[in-house]
């Protein structure tokens, strides 16, 4: 590895291989001694094409294969997919089913939060934190399993409804869970806003101020505290959120501290949603019947996930498998935002601020070419998708 | 001494082979007990040990565009510095094997010779990480090395003596001097952490920033000797504190029992903070540590001046 590079700058690489990232992604700090003067972001090391997939599989099957674009907020994934499969088939699920999908969605962010604050943690050198929040985070994922069976790939939904019931037995488990996870979660409050040597590593690091946050196109918890009031279960309702409404939390600060309070704060938020919804379930049936072949049309449904919005595409051409499936997951919209803001720093704040984003790569990946001109050729064979492929990553 | 004597004292006891195996037990200490504040069930007791083999069994890899030479040499360097320190301290309890006026500068400085070690051998690869790590290790050493010795110099001065064994026996017979200079007690305990790297004071070895720093790219033996270096390290450096300010090291039990709380202590602190950023480390301790350091130094020179 040559230290220097032909411009003479000194360039840090971290990824795609480097122990402050759980997935591959390449990042380029360029910097004068600890501080940052520049950073880029190559992604693309985990596209997986399941886009491409999803147009070789039925209405159903992908719902199974949506599920996998992310391991942390699968469930969203597959609301939104439902969501706007149901507004193609013009059926709505019963509201039972949707009083259900907003209680795991809620208990997915739980999870995804606590995750999230255990390798934020990690990410500054804070182990004790980042252990203590994921041996609380086991909670919430016994609460998954009691649900559905699984801890990461939850399939709660169906199209046209749910495939798991809450009964009274399930919902004292769920209250007695979310109680003790309330009561950790204020603990972890006060330690982000008190600790010295954590307040020293995030207050006033990675400012983005509210105009920044808007032409950057920033989503979710990063944008909400950095002041921007975008919330998609509160701007455009979907499953059961006009019955039980969530608070709109934001934070003035920007900074990386306010990104910690925010994602604490949506913690407490989901907490009252998900006693609220067991308090008032919707009595009724779960499941309506959605017809195997989708009438041709095209949809858009947009869901709020863990780290932002998630917006899913659809186009059915009538039969049973669907046209186009176009997914834009929230991390893709929030790397501008951390290139922009990384610059000035000192390297030191690099992982936290990468970490800051809740960033999820696998999902974000996409493959895109860009023709200049020419004789464009659309059709490429097996055999030159795979020459294209190995002179790629050569 | 004769011949066979200073052998054993060199190999044996308190030298070479016991030391290595004292400091692999106690590094399993410091990681199980920080394992046990995290809430976690942390390693099983051979595995510092295991870790030291499996190293030393494995190739070591001498990348290219680095002084081969001195490559192999600084890790050697290193533990040779950190065995020498500690014939002059009260291994286990017992009397130092080797003593003389003014051996506490002369530990002082062999201990200082490993960290610098660490800093050449991150300078001489060509590794962007190893620059970095060794920039750090450097920029830590000039920051906490003064205070640490300001705050083994108050002992010192109380016992009127450069000798780690007079100093050893002065602590004994007197008031624990964490009582009397509870502001040096502070400042040492916090240094030894500095000195040692631990967490918070890890910004040289940040593994999610720049992977391990200054060592990432020593393999094999290199690297195992740098750990079994950092080891005698930390054996030697809570022996001298604990000797210092804990009331002195009159006999094993003493030494096992001060050490082990001295080590509790260090443990507890490095579970309890986020890392600190290399130029939050500098400030702490020029602005802080530094001026504690000397605030101690003055009211002891008041002290012994006017001859109370």
């Amino acid at each position: 590895m040559e230290a220097q590079t032909t411009t003479g700058k000194f360039v840090v690489p971290i990824g795609p291989q480097h122990p402050a990232l759980k997935e591959p992604g390449h990042f380029e700090f360029t910097v004068d001694g600890e501080i940052v003067t520049g950073a880029s972001v190559r992604l693309g090391f985990v596209h997986r094409g399941i886009e491409k997939g999803a147009e070789a599989r039925n209405w159903v099957q992908n719902m199974y294969m949506v599920e996998r674009v992310c391991g942390i907020c699968s469930h969203v994934h597959a609301t939104a997919y439902a969501l706007g499969v149901e507004q193609l088939a013009g059926v709505t699920a019963p509201p039972r089913a949707q009083a259900i999908r907003e209680l795991v969605a809620e208990l997915e962010r739980v999870h995804s939060h606590m995750l999230w604050l255990g390798v934020a943690a990690h990410e500054g050198g804070f182990d004790t934190l980042f252990m203590y929040s994921w041996r609380d985070r086991e909670t919430v994922m016994d609460l998954l399993e009691a649900i559905c069976g699984n801890r990461v790939h939850y399939s709660v939904n169906l199209l046209g409804g749910v495939k798991y019931d809450i009964d009274d037995k399930l919902a004292d488990q769920l209250r007695k869970g979310v109680d003790f996870l309330e009561g950790r979660c204020e603990h972890y409050m006060k330690v982000v806003t008190t600790d010295e040597t954590f307040v020293g590593r995030t207050k006033n690091v990675g400012k983005m101020s509210k105009e920044e946050a808007y032409e950057l196109g920033s989503v979710g918890p990063t944008a909400r505290a950095s002041g921007v009031d975008r919330d998609i279960r509160i701007d455009a309702p979907y499953v059961s959120y006009e019955q039980f409404p969530v608070k709109l939390i934001t934070d003035d600060a920007g900074d990386l501290q306010a990104r910690f309070v925010v994602r604490i704060k949506e913690l407490y938020e989901s907490f009252r949603l998900i006693r609220e919804i067991l308090d008032h379930m919707p009595e009724g049936e779960l499941t309506v019947k959605v017809p195997r072949r989708i009438p041709a049309g095209e949809a858009i449904s947009r869901v709020e996930a863990p780290r932002g919005e998630l917006l899913y595409f659809l186009k059915s051409n009538g039969t049973d498998i669907p046209d186009r499936v176009k997914i834009r997951t929230p991390s893709l919209c929030n790397w501008s935002s951390v290139v922009n803001y990384a610059v000035g720093h000192k390297l030191a704040d690099m992982p936290m601020l990468l970490a800051g984003i809740d960033p999820c790569f696998s999902c974000n990946d996409r493959s895109v070419t860009i023709h200049r001109g020419g004789n464009v050729q659309n059709d490429w064979s097996w055999e030159q998708l795979r020459q294209y492929g190995i002179a790629y990553y050569r | 001494m004769n011949t066979p004597l200073s052998l054993l004292y060199l190999l044996i006891f308190p030298g070479g082979l016991f030391l290595i195996a004292m400091g692999l037990v106690y590094e399993w200490a410091d990681r199980k007990l920080v394992a046990q504040f995290q809430n976690r069930i942390g390693p099983r007791w051979f595995q510092p040990l295991a870790d030291v083999i499996k190293l030393l069994a494995k190739e070591e890899i001498i990348p290219a565009g680095v002084s081969s030479g001195l490559f192999t040499a600084l890790p050697i360097v290193a533990v040779a510095a950190a065995l020498t320190a500690a014939l002059n301290v009260p291994m286990f309890g017992l009397r130092p094997a080797y003593s003389f006026s003014g051996d506490l500068i002369v530990a002082m400085y062999l201990l200082s010779l490993m960290t610098l070690c660490t800093g050449l051998a991150g300078a001489n690869t060509n590794d962007r990480f190893s620059l970095i790590g060794a920039t750090r290790t450097l920029t830590q050493l000039f920051s906490y090395e003064a205070p640490f010795m300001l705050a083994l110099l108050g002992p010192a001065i109380m016992a009127g003596s450069w000798n780690i064994s007079e100093i050893n026996a002065y602590a004994e017979s007197h008031l624990w001097m964490v009582v009397t200079q509870p502001i040096g007690a502070l400042v040492a305990i916090i240094g030894l952490m500095g000195k040692l790297e631990l967490p918070p004071f890890d910004a040289p070895e940040a593994e999610t920033e720049i992977v391990s720093g200054a060592l990432t790219e020593y393999s094999g033996r290199g690297l195992a000797l740098f750990h079994i270096g950092k080891d005698i390290e930390l054996v030697i450096g809570l022996t001298m504190v604990s000797a210092f300010y804990f009331g002195g090291l009159s006999n094993p039990i003493y030494f096992i029992v001060k050490t082990v709380v001295l080590l509790l202590i260090t443990a507890g602190l490095q579970s309890l903070f986020a890392r600190l950023r290399i130029d939050q480390t500098v400030g702490m301790w020029w602005r802080l540590g530094a001026l504690l350091a000397l605030l101690q130094l003055l009211v002891l020179i008041v002290f012994k001046g006017f001859g109370l």
